[in-house]
């Protein structure tokens, strides 16, 4: 609580007091339930909605979109979606969700160069100075590798393992002779791809990729997002579809005009096996 | 139900003061700390909004220093139903 | 008392305020959220790799909903790893098998049918007829022969992942009923190498020192382990010893960056197999500069060669093993220190260099660590030593090391091999589930250990088979050539785990010939290949023990009944001994010895015989006074694992044993520790061995004394560097080296069906150099073609993560059901150890 003076603040509004909040409590890391509340309220673009590679400052980026999805369509992984009408996603814009499809950084950046109004800076070609958010262990007390338990899968994965992600080697005062393995995020490395989001093993990520956007409100400079820019933007230049199709695995479908991504059952989409183990039993072998 | 508590920073002296001026939110209680100045704080309410404004406006009572929310339960179940006999 | 959900989150959110602040607060119903949980907590191992950690499970209505690292467990002090984290959801993943499983086509067992659920009377009497079938046959072939000449052609594959009781019951089974030693674990993968070491230079198993050696020693030498990964625990010691003590060092060994290179003051990654020259070159560099320790050397050690250009234990039809001169040969001769000496002169700077590709200030470095008699050194390894074509070479090498210097058996000081698997010392090694041993370090080839065992197992002269069984990789090859026609394989998935499934391992499960059964509590890849699948109680659902690799023999209740009709492979192996009378699997003429077993079953002669059976049915009850179930005890109607382990210690601590050093505490006491690491003696525990003040065998004024041998003195072995089975060529131009990764525990039968787990690493990637992938037009995450001479798999290119490659070699881990690294792999063996080599052979990469 070292940093309580500082913010004594009076007649804020709400979001610099929840940018007070996020920052006081990453500081003594006390996130915990916090931070959920913090993203139900922010209905400007999703806390959890994170722009693709090269993607201009927030504003400009709503205003070169033009909303074609060439970039979704050039994702090998496919991980980009476009915010649909009713959602917090300004419509027809992309984005990807860190926790479940996060950017996979591919070398030659391929929804850049379609990108036919630079929205996506086409100046932008190695993808490790890409900008997309920052990931920010939002809640020590429950990161396991806090606790003195052996897991870094957060640091493992990273793609640039070693700057984005270090570890930082502690003692452990409780046991005396174990070591802390701390997962610590470097932000002139961090792309923001949220593969460590993806792969935190909590029931709720304690490792949180936030949209740049964000981490600047954090940092605290003046910044505008809004429902009404959400209104200015968009809804007009909507022009209706052609059917999509999409590349998906099994047990997940795409709801364009709806929900988007839809995973029918996240542990049945996630593990490849049938609950019957006849199935697989009487499948054979991979290939045999 | 929608409940959260906090610890709020005021400084010892005036903690007394503070808690009195906190309890008169509605749904707040204070449950101690005033010997530290760390008031531990639980707030509840029906919805969301109520809570955010509520913490919000803590930062407007004199003597309050900062305001840290610590846990935050949101949940569907009835508030009232017995779970321990 | 009367609580309200409001009262109950409340008190939860106050009781988070006020700790988050370091405030307390006198009355706040903390306690309330203990009483309404109302959760049983007990101690039990982990289920994984071979450090040992405890673990407290918690159980609430006949479901194990909570775990914690155990605060008070030596080990790990309330910590886990990240598989330990998730140890409840191992056993309720959703395609669990409740029911035994049988291959049928129009209602009756066939070779090429469909699984279809059968009861366990229909699964153990198919099963009874084919090894009744294949057990006959094999009377009829031994009729006649010297005990030492006895063939089987029934087999078992188990586990160091068994209780302790289950490979005791297991060997019983197999060795003294059906007179066969085609009993192998699946920790012949995993450290045969190490053993066959052990006792060569040592003549006892398993390792000298403990992990407090941890805290003591100033260096560590990795030589093949990535602890960092595979022992995360341990890991987190030495680090934390490489941060606190101030000049300690940490010596990393490899063919390829591992995090353990990120702790590294010196990594060195050497080109596969040159290990041999760089421990050589060390043992030259003491020798040159006089660094060797010669009280030492002249007390407590014997200078030894061992036969060279041995083959690399593949088929003896093979070209390399009919080119080699002295194929399996592992006698001893003894030198001087002199003929030693001048055995590794060869072996400069220039040449480990030259053959290893390390640095020469690098090797160096190491070297000089090694001789500095003020500094503490212990050596670690695990697979990379192990599965290794000269792994009994390699091991001994780095004990020359250990020994030139004197550093040995001392706290900080020594050799140690850690183990990959839960119980790979506790049951796989200490209760004799190898085809060449008996329980405590006894051995099949040896008359008087026979006798000994006969004598303790109650049978006739004579019963035991005195010819070493069919090793593992020899289990599937015999299956192959028909020579072995039944299987059954235990706690282990042999199928995915095995090298060069496609030529050896699948034709032979599948060999119409051939029965084969698979216990398992989940479909894995042997239970695709087997004819009859059985549902396994595992870990928590069965009161078990494991011996972990600090010698350290750990137990625990059952906490929860396993699902369906599932039942542990002791019910499975006890239950089963009862489809045969004694008539049916021994002849006649040794019936005649004993002719109160005329009549009886095997289960009569084996486990109720007075012994096994000693102790009758009993609450089982922690110091709280809670109750355990024990369904093994209910459906037996005695307590087995006790009557099994206690019968175990007439091997190891009755006072007649033939091999001292292997002593154990009582049953019960162990129910009582977080383990105990042996030998016990008078209910003391040995921390380090064979130094006098630690260990009770070695008497007042001896100092050190190594008892395994007759003349108390260890073994240094000379033996120079060979080249791989396989190298890289024009066409198969790369290196492949396999191997795990931290998030999943071997095949990944438990791990994947971790849903988190499974996000955290889904499929296995191929590492690779950025360099090698861009010469075959491959870019990160693209999908590759793997090929050697004897499969191909496809897995997606990674040269950015966790490991790096050096150029030339690539490292795909094994875990993933759906890409059979072993497709790929060589069964090339360590001839002496029969351990494969899993980490080198030869392999070309394309696009996919």
């Amino acid at each position: 609580m070292s940093d309580s003076a500082k913010s004594k603040t009076k007649g804020v509004n709400r979001r610099q007091f929840m940018g007070d909040m996020l920052k006081t409590a990453c500081g003594v890391g006390l996130m915990g339930m916090g931070l959920g509340f913090y993203a139900n309220k922010a209905d400007a673009l999703p806390a959890m909605a994170i722009r693709p590679p090269g993607a201009l400052p927030e504003d400009e980026f709503l205003g070169a979109c033009i909303r074609c999805g060439l970039c979704v369509r050039d994702c090998p992984y496919d991980i980009l979606k476009l915010g649909q009408l009713g959602d917090d996603v300004p419509t027809g814009t992309p984005y990807f969700t860190a926790r479940t499809g996060p950017c996979e950084m591919c070398e030659d950046i391929p929804c850049i160069p379609v990108c036919p109004t630079n929205a996506l800076d086409h100046s932008l070609t190695d993808i490790r100075d890409s900008r997309m958010g920052l990931a920010v262990l939002v809640d020590q007390e429950t990161c396991i590798a806090f606790l003195g338990l052996r897991c870094e899968v957060c640091f493992n994965i990273c793609p640039i393992r070693g700057d984005a992600i270090t570890l930082e080697y502690q003692h452990n005062d409780r046991s005396g002779k174990h070591a802390l393995f701390i997962p610590v995020v470097h932000s002139d490395a961090c792309t923001g791809c949220g593969l460590c989001e993806k792969a935190c093993i909590l029931e709720e990520a304690a490792i949180k990729v936030f949209p740049m956007h964000l981490a600047k409100g954090e940092l605290g400079k003046h910044y505008r997002i809004g429902w009404e820019e959400k209104e200015n933007a968009g809804k007009s230049l909507v022009a209706p579809d052609i059917e999509h199709q999409y590349n998906l695995p099994e047990g997940v479908r795409y709801d364009l005009q709806g929900e988007g991504l839809i995973i029918e059952s996240k542990e049945d989409a996630e593990l490849p096996i049938s609950s019957n183990p006849l199935d697989t039993l009487n499948r054979g072998l991979e290939d045999k | 139900m929608n409940l959260c508590s906090a610890i709020v920073h005021a400084k010892p002296e005036q903690a007394a003061v503070v808690t009195d001026r906190l309890q008169e939110f509605s749904g707040v209680e204070v449950h101690g700390g005033q010997e530290e100045g760390k008031l531990i704080v639980t707030i509840e309410g029906t919805e969301d909004d109520a809570l955010a404004d509520t913490l919000t406006s803590f930062n407007n009572v004199d003597g309050v220093i900062s305001t840290v929310m610590i846990y935050h339960y949101c949940g569907e179940d009835a508030a009232n139903e017995e779970v321990l006999q | 008392m009367k609580l309200t959900r409001r009262d109950f989150v409340k008190s939860n959110a106050v009781a988070a305020a006020a700790a988050a602040a370091g405030v307390t607060l006198p009355g706040i119903k903390t306690a309330a959220a203990a009483d309404a949980d109302g959760i049983r907590w007990d101690k039990i191992a982990c289920r994984f790799c071979g450090t040992g950690c405890s673990v407290l499970v918690g159980v609430k209505d006949g479901q194990m909903v909570a775990s914690q690292g155990d605060p008070d467990a030596p080990v790990n002090k309330g910590l886990n790893c990240i598989k330990g984290y998730f140890l409840p959801k191992i056993m309720y993943g959703k395609d669990r098998l409740t029911q035994p499983l049988l291959r049928k086509s129009g209602g009756k067992y066939a070779k090429d049918g469909k699984f279809e659920p059968v009861s366990w009377d229909e699964a153990f009497d198919v099963m009874a007829e084919h090894w009744k079938k294949a057990i006959k046959k094999s009377m009829e072939e031994n009729a006649g022969k010297p005990v030492d000449k006895m063939t089987s052609r029934v087999g078992m594959f188990g586990s160091g992942q068994w209780t302790v009781w289950e490979g005791y019951a297991a060997s019983k089974f197999m060795k003294a009923g059906l007179r066969s030693n085609n009993l192998d674990p699946n920790a012949r993968h995993c450290m045969a190498s190490a053993v066959g070491a052990f006792i060569r230079a040592f003549g006892i198993d398993e390792p000298m020192g403990c992990y407090d050696d941890l805290e003591h020693a100033d260096a560590f030498v990795l030589w093949g382990a990535n602890m960092a990964e595979m022992h995360p625990i341990l890991w987190s010691r030495l680090t934390d010893t490489r941060l606190t003590k101030p000049d300690s060092e940490v010596h990393v060994l490899s063919t390829y960056e591992h995090r353990c290179f990120e702790l590294a003051d010196n990594g060195m990654v050497f080109i596969p197999q040159s290990d041999l020259a760089i421990a050589n070159y060390i043992a030259n560099y003491i020798i040159q500069n006089k660094a060797y320790n010669k009280a030492f050397l002249d007390q407590h050690v014997n200078f030894t060669k061992t036969p060279t250009d041995i083959g690399y234990g593949l088929r003896p039809e093979h070209p390399l093993e009919k080119a080699a001169k002295n194929a399996g040969k592992g006698k001893l001769s003894k030198i001087s220190f002199d003929e030693y000496a001048a055995s590794v002169a060869e072996y400069t700077v220039d040449k480990a260099h030259e053959i290893s590709g390390v640095p020469k200030d690098k090797l160096e470095k190491l070297a000089k660590l090694y001789a500095d008699p003020k500094k503490k050194v212990v050596s670690y390894w695990t697979m990379g030593m192990n599965q290794h074509t000269r792994g009994v070479w390699i091991n001994g090498l780095v004990y020359n090391i250990h020994l030139l210097m004197g550093k040995i058996s001392e706290p900080g000081n020594g050799p140690f091999s850690l183990t990959g698997q839960p119980s790979a010392c506790g049951t796989a090694r200490e209760v004799g589930t190898f085809c060449h041993r008996l329980p405590a370090d006894l051995v099949v080839k040896k008359a008087p250990h026979r006798a000994f065992s006969e004598k303790i197992w109650k049978l006739p002269e004579g019963t035991l088979n005195g010819k070493v069984g069919y090793h593992a990789v020899l289990m599937h090859r015999m299956l192959k050539d028909s020579k072995m026609n039944t299987f059954w394989v235990m706690c282990n998935n042999n199928m995915q785990a095995a090298a060069n499934m496609n030529e050896e391992s699948y034709p032979g499960w599948r060999n119409p010939d051939n029965f084969i059964t698979v216990s398992d509590p989940y479909p894995t890849v042997s239970a695709q290949a087997a004819d009859l699948i059985l549902p396994t109680a595992m870990w928590a659902e069965k009161e078990g023990a494991y011996g972990n690799a600090e010698r350290r023999t750990q137990f625990w209740r059952q906490q929860i009944k396993a699902p369906g009709e599932a039942r542990s492979d002791l019910w499975q192996i006890m239950e089963f001994s009862k489809r045969f009378t004694m008539e049916e699997v021994w002849p006649a003429e040794l019936l005649d010895k004993a002719p109160e077993y005329k009549g009886k079953t095997l289960f009569d002669v084996l486990y109720a015989n007075g012994e096994v059976n000693k102790f009758p049915v009993q609450e089982v009850k922690d110091t709280d006074g809670n109750v355990y179930e024990n369904d093994e005890m209910a459906l037996f109607g005695f307590y087995p694992q006790k009557g099994l382990f206690e019968e175990y210690r007439l091997f190891n601590s009755a006072p007649d044993i033939i091999k001292k050093g292997h002593e154990m505490a009582d049953f019960d006491t162990y129910h009582k520790v977080r383990g105990l690491r042996w030998p016990v003696i008078n209910g003391k525990e040995t921390l380090w061995r064979f130094r006098e003040g630690y260990d009770p065998h070695v008497a007042k004024g001896e100092g050190v004394k190594f008892y395994g041998k007759p003349d108390g003195r260890a073994n240094i072995i000379t033996a120079p560097y060979e080249p791989a089975a396989e190298s890289p060529d024009k066409e198969y131009d790369l290196w492949l080296c396999t191997g795990r990764v931290l998030e999943h525990w071997h095949s990944g039968s438990m791990t994947r069906r971790v849903p988190e787990l499974y996000r955290a690493v889904p499929d296995a990637v191929v590492y690779m150099h950025p360099k090698d992938a861009k010469k075959r037009r491959l870019r990160q995450g693209q999908m590759a073609k793997l090929q050697t001479r004897r499969g191909e798999l496809v897995a997606r290119v990674e040269t950015r993560g966790r490991n790096r490659t050096p150029e030339g070699l690539v490292y795909i881990p094994w875990f993933d059901a759906h890409r059979l690294v072993n497709k790929l792999t060589l069964d090339a063996t360590d001839p002496l150890s029969k351990e494969t080599d899993y980490k080198k052979c030869a392999v070309k990469i394309s696009r996919a």
